[in-house]
């Protein structure tokens, strides 16, 4: 394998009814349609916001908090840097077609602007920023498929960048309500 | 020395015109291309756009492609701005090209025909932001390598940023970048929801501004390291010299007051082209219209220049707001700024607003000489980005 | 139901304040900013789309909006002076 100039500080993965941290499981349920609710009330995360959010939001929103946690360092305080990198591919079409709908209907023709802002891919990225104040690079690739190969190339594109020492990045999708995936770490540069 | 970043070739498509020369005019006699929409199927009548002046079967046929109404206009701007790219750096039959194209509505306008009934199976795949890159990148069987952006307005920026990396780093020689992006209901209904569409003409930095106009097009740029471009003769119209992107970290759409992001984007970019603030001659700013965008960029460009900045000016009251496609519309603009030595004009200002900087209306002088030219786009998500260009010598 | 009631029912099915209960909801604290339940922009939006949806009432400007929504009292009343449905 290719030698990368980063190390990998903890991963995390969330798929509809399971959580690992570092490659264990920490969360199973099978409670399908509530499963992302119950981790948010599962971890006493005090953030309203997170209801508000599109699937892919939420999804990123709770990988990070996760990951963050086991990071196990002083949260919160603004930070030059760290970036975002995330690659998926569905971009945000479950957002994307709910918005959709709401436009076509003529006859209730009210286009919810709550929904609009979410209905870009990036708007995870910016999410994870504001929760965390981070004010590095934050960038969204759409890739046909998943390729570890371009992340992992992306990440150390990253942390070339003088100012950038780790990277929260890996990749995150979200199809629909009921079919998502993050699997995302944190990226430190080799000293 | 250093091995430069260089630019060798551009293709531009707008509402001010379908090529290069067409945009050049109406860019320095300020004619703005933004009208009625023509083209766009929309209830929203009232609010006027830039458009591209040439309708999808007028499109497919200037590129010898049966007209099918399946293909996106988002991917016949793109392929009209690349033909025109790949042509004026003379690579239209090489080989081996990376192209990094950024877009976010990408086959919207086509899905949004058939919403609720799904995409005809028997066609190519056009929704998603990478079939829309694939699709243009197909038409030429050049590029071994394509990547697609999708960070709102700062995308096609952004692809210039990420080129320049892969040059740097020695992963590709020559990649063109930039982005396309064409109106849809979708992103149309979508702005006008966040009520920052205005129904008159924009007026960036003025006080009476009251929303942005949305607009289309595409843009290219023929990115290369100077060693490659020299070993091949080919002319040279600038340097990317400078790169910074940078968070926000403070609204999904809305800017934060002192444009944190905005200043954080522009101070990189300043610093990894090893000038000062005073060294930039110009800045082409993202200057929406919007009332948020516009004080918020206003502040961070003060924080950063001081009471004694450059000449400034916003090109949207002149091309609408091209979205995805923005930053390098407005990098190609840029381009042309300095090898025709002229700063383009802030159409639509009147009226100075104490929040906002006092954007470039005066007269072009005769001795202008632009050495270094700063691009700026911020997208939602607080996703911002900044460039520097600077004259080639 | 009396018309404060139910704007904070649709106020907290609109803006998706999950966490709430109408009760947590005082009359006359600021709806936006930190004090109060800290909505933002694109709540001012969401809550111009619901006056017009169930109230009839169109507010073309969002800053006027921001006037309206400064607390679920003043909401009221201005439904109540403009309501056409």
């Amino acid at each position: 394998m290719k030698e990368r100039n980063f190390l990998i500080k903890h991963s995390v993965k969330i798929e509809p009814n399971k959580v690992s941290l570092d490659g264990i499981d920490v969360l199973l349920s099978e409670r399908y349609n509530t499963f992302l609710s119950d981790i948010y009330h599962e971890k006493r995360l005090a953030y309203p916001k997170f209801f508000k959010m599109d699937i892919l939001c939420k999804v990123g929103f709770l990988a990070t908090e996760i990951l963050l946690e086991a990071e196990n360092i002083e949260r919160f305080v603004p930070r030059r840097d760290r970036s975002i990198i995330f690659c998926n591919k569905s971009s945000s079409v479950s957002t994307d077609l709910k918005f959709t709908h709401d436009i076509l209907d003529l006859d209730n023709f009210y286009p919810k602007p709550s929904l609009f802002v979410y209905t870009l891919p990036n708007i995870v990225t910016g999410e994870i920023a504001i929760r965390n104040k981070y004010f590095g690079e934050t960038n969204l690739f759409v890739m046909n498929d998943r390729d570890d190969n371009v992340i992992s190339e992306l990440v150390e594109h990253a942390l070339m960048d003088e100012e950038i020492n780790s990277v929260v990045g890996g990749w995150i999708d979200a199809e629909s309500e009921n079919d998502y995936e993050a699997d995302l770490c944190i990226f430190e540069i080799k000293q | 020395m250093h091995d430069r970043v260089v630019i060798t070739g551009i293709g531009l498509v707008t509402a001010l015109g379908n090529n290069v020369t067409e945009n050049l005019h109406n860019l320095t006699n300020a004619v703005s291309g933004i009208k009625q929409m023509k083209f766009l199927v929309s209830e929203q009548k009232q609010f006027p756009v830039g458009e591209v002046k040439l309708s999808n079967q007028e499109m497919c046929e200037i590129l010898d492609l049966p007209y099918d109404c399946h293909i996106s206009r988002t991917s016949l701007l793109g392929i009209l701005a690349l033909k025109e790219a790949l042509k004026d750096s003379g690579l239209l039959d090489t080989k081996g090209l990376g192209l990094i194209s950024g877009t976010t509505v990408a086959g919207m306008d086509i899905t949004e025909q058939h919403y609720p009934e799904p995409l005809p199976p028997n066609k190519p795949p056009v929704h998603d932001c990478c079939s829309n890159t694939n699709f243009i990148a197909d038409y030429f069987g050049l590029f071994d390598y394509t990547s697609t952006i999708s960070t709102a307005c700062s995308s096609a920026l952004n692809s210039l940023i990420l080129a320049k990396m892969l040059i740097e780093n020695g992963v590709k020689y020559k990649v063109v970048a930039g982005g396309t992006e064409a109106l849809s209901k979708f992103h149309l209904n979508g702005f006008r929801s966040l009520m920052i569409l205005d129904e008159n003409p924009c007026r960036p930095f003025d006080k009476t501004r009251s929303g942005l106009n949305l607009g289309e097009g595409a843009a290219y740029l023929v990115l290369e390291s100077e060693s490659s471009a020299k070993e091949r003769g080919a002319k040279i119209l600038g340097v990317l010299s400078g790169t910074g992107n940078a968070c926000d970290a403070f609204h999904q759409t809305a800017t934060s007051l002192s444009g944190e992001g905005a200043f954080l984007a522009m101070n990189k970019a300043i610093t990894s082209a090893g000038i000062t603030p005073k060294d930039v001659d110009y800045i082409s700013a993202h200057g929406t219209g919007t009332p948020d965008n516009d004080s918020s960029e206003s502040a961070a460009i003060l924080r950063l220049f001081g009471d004694d900045y450059p000449p400034i000016s916003s090109t949207k009251s002149l091309t609408g707001h091209t979205t995805s496609a923005s930053g390098s519309i407005e990098a190609a603009f840029c381009l042309l700024a300095i090898n025709n030595y002229f700063i383009p004009q802030n159409v639509g200002y009147s009226a100075p607003d104490e929040n906002c900087i006092v954007p470039f209306v005066g007269e072009n002088t005769e001795d202008l000489k632009l050495n270094n030219v700063m691009c700026n786009a911020f997208g939602f998500g607080g996703n911002d980005s900044s460039i520097i260009i600077s004259r080639y010598e | 139901m009396e018309l404060i009631e139910e704007l904070k029912l649709k106020m907290i099915e609109a803006l998706n304040l999950e966490d709430l209960k109408p009760e947590d909801i005082d009359n006359d604290a600021p709806l936006f900013g930190d004090e109060g339940i800290g909505l933002d922009s694109i709540d001012v939006l969401e809550l111009i789309v619901l006056m017009e949806r169930n109230y009839g009432i169109k507010i073309s400007d969002s800053k006027t909006g921001k006037h309206i929504f400064s607390s679920v009292r003043t909401m009221a009343d201005f439904v109540a002076e403009n309501r056409t449905k």
